[in-house]
């Protein structure tokens, strides 16, 4: 096991220098930076570029400013944002809790909802609980986010007026568990709702295919109930399936929902790595590139281990 | 199972809950304001914004003071000056400062304060951004660096006198027209001793003092501001205590509005026809701006399309009526020039769709059916497919490539596309387009030789009276007639939404990028 973690440990190192050159390389390759934009709002003369070039080291040769960007890495400075001046690892460190909340709660409430619904969809086919997994998954997975967003302020903001279309509080900063709830409710409700459909399908296909196998004839041999037979070994033996969908929602939610985000002006990850894109800092989404790539590489360790937990068939085998 | 899901929960919760964990919790009597934006501002130190956006400006505007308030119109009323005036032969400008302002600190702003800002901002040493704004000041070079052994046109005549000398006449009402929205006083009493090159290091801007109207409290960077009011400013304060301003989706704006959930959104609660009738239909008001507030042109690379001829065929191929229609639905007007309508300036070019002529122009020109590439923004698009459609008639073909802004402004600088279409906010001032599109340091067109236009431009600035300023802008509108180094398409005015719990907001003035906060006041409810 020990050896076996090592060697993933080593493998992941190559993949995620990997992930930055290609990230650092894509985004400086790509047409425009921060000083054309300097240009489109400001009348901006080509002193007045050359000196942000230079104080930002844009003037230098694309391998000298990865180089450096990885130095500071090494040294845990994620650098400072093209745009405000600000430590990047400041400005990631604000935006995670914000990120976790909000995209944790979708996925929770996902997971609690997909689970038991996909076990009743695989237990009772063509039923009532089976019919509403595949509507919810249909709707799931065939409505984009930004629409179920517009679709979620109009009823219950505009129309309903039960709930606030923008922000995590009513005041800007923190004034009770209350508040920040009723602000969580609707961007947590889509996130939840853009997750579920493929938790369900998942859910009900694992379950369905372990109903087949032959522990389960043995269980019901042995005169188990329909219930226990499900639930305690239907279920687990659908588990891998379920948890490798489960545990690849984890970036996502360190990540921030970019569309949620942006769209409900919720301070998370997301809407900064909109904001990072959209006005060209390299820095910020190179920060938040290491934060996310990090997370997938040490999420795929986990499901790795996950794996013997929940099956005991998986060892961690020599070669 | 069942502890993995607790677990799971549980690092949720907790490591969500320090989102709000250090906030500090208002008092409950507090009254917010709560103000929309669709694109988040960068600095809040106001010479070091890489974008120079209005997004960036307008949250300045609330920090810290300027001399003067610029209505749509044109027109000027006081603000961190209560009076201004000519002087040495329209050489220089005489502002008087108002004697109640003061910072945030409490220290009274002076003229020394103003001076040393300038002073400041445009030492060589100083790595302010965007510091142009400061040549038309004598004693500086064309970047806006003071240079050395000379005297610097900003002077302290008295505690509450502010002088400004520039390098050619000067009114007034051109400076402030011009240049109010990029002068701020900083509080340089805060910076004494400090080293130039190091000023934009300063902890100060992270939690800046200004003399605006509002205080800084905190900010979520790039995503929330939350600003107190500043009770003393000079010009008043509204009836809130608070303003909270939260960066959203453009989609989010006018539904948050409706929903109560937003007092206001920048700029000027701007809509379009479609979602003007729904605003209407939940029962806000929207009143149709007077004042043009955008320009549409087509940026031509003239390197690439170097037959005037061609240039030409291509304005008069295009359905300008047509393209003002699809784009403002009806509030805009076509045009054949930059010189805005409305303002003291007049040009009297027209434009007319000609097809015929177009395709001789093109003949003549030499056109040999090359395809050029047209960029645009994803919201544009239509409009490029319109256009596309229009040249097509005339025989030219006509590529779109849809990117986002820095794309289209950096590959029309070099030369990567032939034509893009981009819009600005229009100035009442007759050079307010060409001074900065055709100059050596601007040169998004690539024209060869800008000594014609530069020329002009000189001469126009140099004017003192209105009479030889409109004869010498005839004789430019002439030359960009003859030479279209950019397609001038139209001037179009916008549809402003109403606040439904605030009254008093001077909509239209915000595409001056500034605001008269201070006066909002909270409609009863």
């Amino acid at each position: 096991m020990g050896r076996y973690l090592r060697r993933r440990l080593l493998t992941a190192i190559p993949v995620f220098f990997g992930i930055t050159i290609l990230v650092f390389c894509m985004l400086n390759l790509a047409q425009g930076s921060i000083l054309d934009l300097m240009g489109e709002g400001s009348g901006a003369t080509d002193a007045d570029r050359a000196a942000l070039a230079a104080s930002l080291g844009l003037d230098l040769p694309l391998p000298q400013r990865y180089l450096m960007w990885l130095g500071d890495l090494l040294r845990g400075d994620l650098g400072v944002s093209y745009a405000n001046g600000k430590p990047v690892a400041g400005l990631i460190a604000q935006r995670v809790g914000p990120s976790l909340l909000l995209t944790g709660t979708g996925v929770v409430l996902a997971v609690a909802i997909a689970l038991p619904l996909g076990v009743l969809a695989a237990w009772k086919p063509r039923s009532g609980w089976d019919k509403a997994a595949s509507a919810l998954s249909l709707i799931s997975f065939g409505v984009p986010g930004f629409f179920l967003c517009l679709a979620g302020i109009f009823l219950f903001s505009v129309t309903l007026g039960w709930l606030p279309a923008n922000g995590m509080y009513a005041a800007g900063r923190f004034s009770g568990v209350a508040d920040l709830i009723r602000h969580l409710i609707l961007p947590a409700g889509v996130v939840c709702l853009s997750s579920v459909g493929e938790l369900v399908k998942q859910t009900r296909a694992a379950c369905l295919e372990a109903l087949g196998e032959d522990y389960i004839r043995t269980a019901r041999a042995k005169g188990l109930t329909d219930g226990a037979v499900m639930v305690r070994h239907a279920f687990r033996g659908a588990l891998i399936p379920v948890l490798t969908t489960i545990l690849s929602h984890i970036p996502h939610i360190l990540g921030g929902s970019v569309v949620v985000e942006q769209i409900f002006g919720w301070p998370g990850m997301g809407s900064l790595l909109f904001s990072g894109i959209s006005g060209r800092d390299y820095t910020v989404v190179m920060g938040v590139t290491v934060v996310i790539a990090l997370t997938v590489l040490l999420t795929n360790l986990l499901l790795d281990l996950v794996y013997g937990l929940a099956d005991p068939r998986v060892r961690y085998g020599k070669e | 199972m069942k502890r993995l899901i607790a677990l799971l929960m549980a690092a949720v919760l907790a490591l969500g809950l320090t989102a709000c964990g250090e906030k500090k919790e208002p008092t409950a009597e507090q009254i917010t304001g709560r103000y929309g934006l669709s694109n988040a501002w960068d600095s809040l130190m106001p010479y070091n914004s890489p974008s120079g956006s209005n997004y960036t400006r307008i949250i300045c505007d609330k920090i810290y003071d300027r001399l003067a308030y610029v209505h749509a119109d044109g027109t000027l009323d006081p603000r961190g000056a209560t009076s201004w005036e000519s002087a040495d032969d329209g050489m220089a400008v005489i502002f008087h400062l108002d004697e109640k302002a003061a910072f945030h600190d409490g220290t009274p702003v002076t003229a020394q304060h103003w001076a040393d800002t300038i002073t400041l901002m445009t030492d060589p040493n100083c790595p302010a951004l965007g510091r142009s704004v400061f040549s038309v000041l004598a004693g500086t070079d064309e970047n806006g660096v003071a240079l050395e052994g000379e005297q610097l046109g900003a002077e302290a005549v008295d505690d509450h006198t502010l002088k400004l000398t520039f390098k050619r006449p000067t009114t007034p009402e051109d400076f402030l027209l011009d240049k109010n929205r990029e002068f701020y006083v900083l509080p340089t009493h805060l910076m004494e001793g400090v080293d130039p090159a190091q000023i934009m290091e300063l902890d100060l801007w992270d939690a800046p003092v200004g003399s605006g109207p509002c205080k800084f409290v905190e900010e979520i960077p790039g995503s929330q501001l939350v600003l107190e009011i500043n009770k003393d400013y000079q010009l008043g304060c509204p009836d809130f205590d608070q303003l909270v301003i939260t960066v959203m989706d453009k989609s989010n704006l006018l539904p948050s509005l409706i929903s109560g959930d937003l007092d206001y959104y920048a700029f000027g609660g701007n809509v379009s026809v479609e979602d003007a009738e729904t605003a209407r239909a939940s029962g806000l008001e929207v009143v149709e701006g007077e004042v043009p507030n955008t320009f549409y042109e087509l940026m031509l690379n003239c390197e690439t399309i170097p037959s005037a001829e061609v240039r030409r065929a291509i304005d008069l191929a295009l359905d300008k009526e047509a393209l003002c229609l699809q784009s403002t639905q009806g509030l805009g007007e076509p045009t054949a020039t930059d010189v805005t309508p409305g303002t003291e300036y007049t040009c009297s070019l027209t434009w007319e769709r000609d097809v015929d002529q177009a395709r001789t122009l093109l003949e003549q020109g030499g056109y040999d059916g090359r395809t050029y590439t047209l960029a645009c923004t994803s919201n544009r698009s239509g409009l490029a497919s319109l256009m596309q459609q229009e040249l097509a008639e005339v025989g030219m073909n006509v590529t779109i490539e849809t990117v986002d802004s820095a794309a289209l402004f950096s590959g029309m600088a070099d030369g990567k596309y032939d034509m893009a279409i981009a819009s600005h906010t229009p100035g009442a001032l007759p050079l307010w387009f060409t001074e900065s599109r055709l100059s050596e340091g601007n040169n998004i067109f690539h024209i060869a030789d800008l000594e014609p236009y530069t020329y002009y431009i000189e001469q126009i600035s140099a004017a003192s009276g209105w009479e030889t300023r409109q004869v010498l802008l005839d004789k430019l509108q002439e030359l960009l007639a003859d030479q279209r180094p950019f397609i001038p398409l139209w001037f179009g005015r916008t549809l402003h939404v109403q606040s439904p719990t605030v009254d008093n907001i001077d909509y239209p003035s915000s595409s001056f990028s500034n605001e008269n906060i201070w006066a909002w006041k909270m409609k009863e409810a």
